[in-house]
């Protein structure tokens, strides 16, 4: 198996961030540096990245330690009187919820068309036939087999090819 | 966002008790936790993301995040990987809040153009740097700048990025072996 680590490694990387590397430190790491292509990459990766800190770090526009603290405050704040109005939200919700049911019971007691098409609705779920559903079905997949299947596979595969693509880094 | 404050929300918010008793630390503290780590953070975001002004966004919902942890720490380094942990998820979330708008063309870009515009200077290394950086996945990006820029521990980066360290250690060899490959093959353009 091919290593993914060599015990200079940590030597040549402190060095390098210690920006000694590669004038001032032993020849033997040096040497050793030379001819160990882990330790040419630590060298290579850490020269480049810690040369870009400095100038990224310069890059950040802060605002101060107090500005931050303050607006933390006020945001705590404010979704606590958030958190606080939430049970009177849920409360109203719940209310309305009843008095929209309520409403619906006395429309649909009182509403006599209303009566007749629920009855209908009821005879017609009463007289479905499960038999000749099924052979309908039956006929449908031996006419149409591969644009189901078609639709099936796209109904569960482009889900899953999004999720993919979207959780893949 | 902390943006979106008002002259009435200071009113209000001033009527109601203290909010920090519910904060990690105290005010003092936090000041100095804040001096020696936001701008090393903000690099990391930057890198990371790409993008300045979402680099500024995310340090201060990190903070805030951090402060409001249900959390005890024990120590200084204790604290500042949970910072860089919670930076990271933050990063993450945004970053796949954008896939869904739009496709992330060249990660890096926006800050390395910033850094060059304001430094008359900007090394040719540097702008490989970007180029090179803008080929590898954001997690690629942010284990490199842990390991390679502020010198993280492998334990410190594994706990930032909430992976074990030995599923770490694999991850990170690749990401520096193939930063290392385009660093080379852009060095060997330069020299031909």
């Amino acid at each position: 198996m091919k290593p993914v680590e060599c015990p200079y490694e940590a030597e040549v990387l402190a060095a390098v961030l210690e920006a000694r590397w590669p004038e001032h430190v032993d020849a033997t790491l040096r040497e050793h540096a030379a001819s160990c292509a882990l330790c040419a990459e630590v060298a290579a990766v850490a020269g480049a990245m810690s040369a870009a800190l400095e100038p990224t770090r310069a890059c950040a526009a802060l605002p101060d330690a107090n500005q931050v603290w303050w607006r933390a405050q006020l945001r705590a704040r404010r979704e606590a009187v958030e958190a606080a109005g939430r049970p009177i939200t849920a409360i109203q919700l719940v209310a309305f919820a009843c008095a929209v049911g309520l409403l619906g019971a006395c429309f649909g007691a009182t509403s006599t068309w209303f009566q007749a098409a629920l009855k209908k609705v009821a005879a017609n779920v009463a007289s479905f036939d499960g038999t000749a559903f099924l052979t309908a079905m039956t006929t449908l997949f031996a006419e149409h087999g591969v644009l189901v299947l078609g639709l099936v596979a796209v109904i569960f595969l482009v889900p899953t090819a999004v999720y993919v693509a979207l959780g893949r880094d | 966002m902390f943006r979106d404050t008002t002259f009435t929300d200071v009113s209000r918010a001033d009527a109601m008790p203290d909010a920090s008793a519910e904060f990690v630390m105290d005010e003092e503290t936090f000041r100095g936790f804040y001096e020696r780590n936001a701008r090393g953070l903000w690099a990391y975001l930057a890198r990371v993301t790409g993008d300045r002004e979402q680099a500024d966004d995310l340090l201060q919902e990190t903070f805030y995040r951090f402060l409001r942890a249900a959390a005890t720490y024990e120590s200084e380094s204790h604290r500042r990987n949970s910072l860089y942990r919670i930076a990271t998820n933050l990063a993450h979330d945004a970053r796949r809040r954008r896939q869904t708008r739009a496709p992330l063309i060249d990660a890096g870009a926006d800050v390395e153009n910033v850094s060059a515009r304001d430094q008359a200077g900007a090394t040719e290394r540097g702008a490989e740097l970007k180029q090179a950086l803008g080929h590898l996945k954001p997690r690629e990006r942010a284990m490199l700048w842990l390991a390679y820029a502020e010198g993280a521990s492998h334990e410190e980066i594994a706990s930032a990025m909430g992976m074990r360290v030995a599923s770490l250690k694999p991850m990170l060899f690749r990401a520096r072996h193939k930063l290392a490959e385009l660093l080379g093959r852009k060095a060997e353009g330069r020299k031909a």
